[in-house]
């Protein structure tokens, strides 16, 4: 019993993935990029290092993982626990005094 | 909207396939599991008493590294592409490519602490030892179960076992697959760019790598 | 159809033994889940006899002190881990699948894994007592006392491997629960519909799957601490802050104990209705607190540390997160009141002690808003007020709720009632030997006597309520002589129950007891929070299906139990290793092998084997 694989407009085909993994080459070369620039201030880079960071997990969640097009209660289920680590993190970093570089 | 991949689609009273949401459950549990090898890096950070510390990180190494693992995640969803189109061997093609490349992100980390440990930093050593070397070294654990994983479904589509109506069980795979590579965007991003930043040695000790390699 | 992948061919009609060893029925799991945490409450509690009869006069040496911490250490790992837990989890096995209208759970070979794998990993820790290796480092196991200088033995190895293997089952029927309350439920069953106890175990599935990896990070850091010289917690000299370990233990801890409270609730959210012959009061807000107090637990964990110099705004911000959790719990309460007022209330056991578990549990609750008052925190922090307060929500709490169910589903289970005069016994013994022992416990802590002693000398002024605690124990384990006795005559002499004893609401009651193997004749469609009560009072159960119509279930399995075995043996083989590392690492990487193997077994054979004849497993 063969079920058809229903092909949404947005669904991104071959060459759309390809272009994905083209621009998270690109991001990751700006990461590294940004990084060998001297003197910065560090909040500011740091800042911009999470910016890229963030664009290329949402990339990979987003289009690789099909999070993008899927039920949005798999996003839920994704989010959630993230929000949960990140105050624990945070909470953390607080405690042991190691907020702040 | 979704696609409907599984032969056995029994009714769920989410509409959502059993699996597949087990495996997303599974990955939320995941990011708690990672989170806190992170945290803990990142609480005991700058406080390592001796022994290296960022300095010995290898940026342009590393980031050949990362660059093949996001490659990877490409493969890996092109395979799931060319199952869902029902062509068995293009997408056994990319299984093996995700695998192959998978395995070479596996190369890289061995050599790094290999040289890490000849440059006297082991889990022994101090604070950045341990949490760094046992938090990738858990991330290699998941990204080499991985690619059993992906070997397994490489040699059983030979089996008539990987066709279109099944094609869920790639899709699975490669959520656990492009799990670990977003894990990996994450620790690259936060421990070895942001740790590193400012810290002169990352810089001149890869250029004299990559140069020794060429 | 293949109907074997192993050298071993696949047990398609098992019996005996064998059957129990293979099954995959979610009420057999169920059963086996309670029988162990019954075996192991007695094993606990007999831990809690020995404390009680040392302490019970001044400089008595009944005991030593070596051994008077492996009791305190065992009887709280052993309460929280084999006891509070897995009976919840035969709660959820035998239930779930019943209380929504299914057949079995999302993955049934999964959960039997998750059993076999809690049961070896429980034994491992066990068997240490055999080895003289018996665990002693309190059941939260703080650093740097867990480190290699200050034990003689590896019993903290066999403590943090027992805890390890045994979460790997927690968390596997973390996510099984998740998948099968979305999933599996029966056609009108929206999440709105479903009994409160299905929803607080779908929230502490949730709890469980997000709690349990720091706690796997946290034991993963101290056994590399003490087995690889790494520098977690334990070396100081390399920066190590033992303190970190206590951030980590209580990040899982603190939701821990929401995770062994919550199924109580649930149960006796599930009772009162019952035995008041109205609906639950403020059903969604009961829920929604539910939620709630999940997600406010992980905010809460540094309260356990109050006194460990977090400075002043820590303290405030986590007292402040504490005292907001209370709001929710409270609201609870009043909702279950709420249920009881204007009711027509039956005093059967199931009802007595959800009404005990609701007044010993508010007691509870009232003490720990007290600890919350950071500096009185200060006065009570390791005393023996601690201890009153989480016997108070842990025994008056989940193990009166526990209780409730167990007298309320035992018809369902076994097809027969337990004795009512007999129940009614039990719980007026526990309930006052649970108060003599735990009540002077707050007066005990405020007057000082801390937590862990083995002994204390005599004009403290100790002597009379501690006496006053040992007679208390005696009179809960008089109480349990009463429960067997009555399990043991009831499973065999009890009066035959019938379908729905209680004329209770929910789906469960619709079946036979004990359901069949496939539960449901026909999958029913839901069309309110108490269907039995909005079907017509005349409403007859469809009979029982014949032999060759019974629905394909999941087939029997023995990779289950080959791969629980498998990762125990690897957490053996590593306890050999540092006695005798070739052979370690021999034992690991077979087992090692051996759980790969069975993974591979599992994932090609197939879920159900079409049989020729029906047969019941």
């Amino acid at each position: 019993m063969a079920h058809e694989i229903e092909m949404h407009e947005n669904h991104p085909g071959p060459r759309q993935y390809v272009v994905i993994g083209v621009i998270l080459a690109v991001l990751t070369a700006l990461e590294v990029g940004a990084f060998l620039i001297e003197g910065v201030n560090p909040a500011l880079m740091v800042s911009i290092l999470l910016t890229l960071s963030f664009v290329k997990f949402a990339l990979v969640v987003g289009y690789f993982m099909h999070l993008k097009f899927d039920d949005q209660r798999f996003l839920l289920l994704f989010v959630v626990p993230f929000i949960v680590m990140a105050s624990i993190l945070v909470a953390l970093l607080a405690l042991f005094q190691n907020l702040t570089r | 909207m979704q696609y409907l991949t599984d032969v056995s689609a029994h009714r769920t009273s989410t509409g959502l396939n059993n699996r597949k949401l087990l495996m997303w459950a599974f990955l939320g549990s995941d990011v708690l599991f990672f989170g806190t090898l992170i945290a803990t890096h990142l609480v005991y950070r700058g406080k390592s008493v001796s022994g290296p510390a960022e300095a010995i990180l290898d940026i342009p190494v590393t980031s050949v590294s990362t660059f093949v693992l996001l490659m990877s995640s490409l493969a890996m969803v092109l395979a799931l592409a060319a199952v869902q189109k029902g062509d068995i061997s293009r997408g056994r093609f990319w299984l093996a490519a995700t695998a192959l490349l998978g395995m070479g992100f596996i190369g890289f980390q061995m050599f790094e602490f290999t040289e890490f440990a000849h440059e006297g930093l082991t889990p022994r050593t101090n604070l950045f030892g341990s949490t760094f070397l046992i938090m990738t070294g858990f991330h290699g654990a998941h990204v080499t179960v991985g690619i059993l994983w992906l070997w397994s479904l490489f040699f059983a589509s030979f089996n008539g076992k990987v066709r279109q109506d099944n094609s869920l069980d790639v899709e699975i795979a490669g959520l656990y697959w492009h799990f670990v590579d977003i894990v990996w965007i994450v620790i690259f991003g936060v421990v070895y760019l942001i740790g590193a930043y400012g810290v002169e040695e990352t810089v001149h000790a890869g250029v004299g790598t990559l140069s020794a390699l060429g | 159809m293949v109907a074997n992948i192993g050298t071993l061919p696949r047990p398609l009609a098992p019996t005996g033994v064998w059957a129990w060893m293979t099954t995959v029925d979610h009420k057999k799991i169920g059963v086996l889940y309670g029988v162990t945490a019954f075996f192991f409450f007695l094993l606990g509690g007999l831990e809690a006899l020995f404390m009680r009869v040392q302490l019970a006069t001044a400089d008595a040496d009944i005991i030593s002190a070596g051994t008077f911490n492996s009791l305190f250490t065992m009887h709280g790992t052993t309460m929280v881990f084999m006891v509070v837990m897995p009976a919840g989890a035969a709660f959820f096995n035998f239930l779930i699948p019943l209380m929504i209208g299914a057949r079995d759970v999302a993955f049934p070979r999964l959960n039997a894994l998750s059993y076999w794998v809690f049961l070896f990993g429980a034994l491992l820790m066990n068997f240490s007592f055999f080895m003289n290796a018996f665990p002693d480092i309190g059941w939260f196991g703080y650093a740097p006392l867990t480190a290699i200088e200050y034990t003689t033995s590896n019993a903290t190895d066999y403590w943090v491997l027992g805890l390890q293997i045994m979460g790997i089952g927690t968390l596997a029927a973390g996510f099984n629960f998740v998948v099968t309350i979305l999933n599996l439920r029966a056609p009108g069953m929206t999440l709105m519909r479903m009994p409160v106890f299905v929803w607080m175990t779908l929230i502490v599935a949730f709890l469980i799957i997000f709690a349990f990896p720091p706690l796997t990070i946290a034991l993963t850091f101290l056994l590399f601490d003490r087995l690889f010289d790494t520098n977690f917690f334990l070396n100081i000299g390399a920066g190590s802050d033992p303190l970190l370990w206590q951030h980590l233990f209580w990040v899982f801890g603190h939701p821990e104990v929401y995770i062994l409270i919550l199924p109580a609730m649930g149960i006796v959210s599930d009772v009162l209705p019952t035995f008041s012959r109205k609906p639950l009061f403020g059903y969604s807000t009961i829920v929604f607190a539910g939620v709630v107090i999940a997600f406010l637990g992980f905010g809460v964990w540094a309260h356990h540390m109050l006194t460990t110099g977090l400075g002043p705004w820590a303290n405030a911000a986590f007292a402040g997160t504490t005292m907001t959790i209370a709001i929710p719990t409270g609201v609870k309460i009043f909702n279950w009141l709420a249920t009881l007022y204007g009711g027509q209330l039956h005093f059967k056991t199931p009802m007595l002690f959800a009404l005990g578990f609701i007044s010993m549990f508010m007691l509870g609750g009232l003490s720990g808003m007290m600890h919350a008052v950071v500096p009185v925190d200060t006065q009570h922090q390791d005393t023996y007020f601690v201890v009153a307060h989480f016997h108070y929500v842990l025994f008056g709490g989940s193990i009166f709720g526990l209780m409730a169910g167990l007298y309320y589903w035992f018809p369902k289970m076994t097809g027969r009632m337990m004795s009512e005069s007999l129940g009614k016994l039990h719980f007026w013994l526990m309930l006052i030997g649970f108060n003599l022992t735990f009540m002077p416990m707050h007066i005990l802590g405020v007057l000082g006597m801390p937590r862990r002693i083995y002994t204390y000398s005599e004009g403290q002024g100790w002597e009379a309520l501690n006496l006053l605690v040992s007679f208390g124990a005696v009179i809960i384990a008089l109480s349990i002589l009463v429960l067997i006795i009555n399990i043991a005559r009831s499973v065999r002499q009890g009066e035959i129950a019938g379908d729905n004893p209680w004329d209770a609401a929910t789906l469960e009651w619709s079946i036979p007891s004990p359901p069949p193997h496939y539960n449901f004749a026909v999958v029913p469609t839901v069309r309110s929070q108490y269907p039995l009560w909005d079907e017509e009072a005349n409403a007859v159960a469809p009979p029982p299906l014949p032999a060759h119509e019974e629905p394909q279930m999941p087939s029997p399995s023995y990779w289950p139990i080959v791969i629980a075995f498998a990762i125990t043996m690897v957490g053996g083989g590593l306890l050999v290793w540092q006695a005798h590392a070739i052979a370690g690492l021999t034992i690991i990487s077979s087992m090692g092998l051996l759980g790969m193997r069975g993974i591979y077994g599992w994932v090609f054979e197939p879920l159900e084997v079409e049989e020729a004849v029906h047969v019941h497993h």
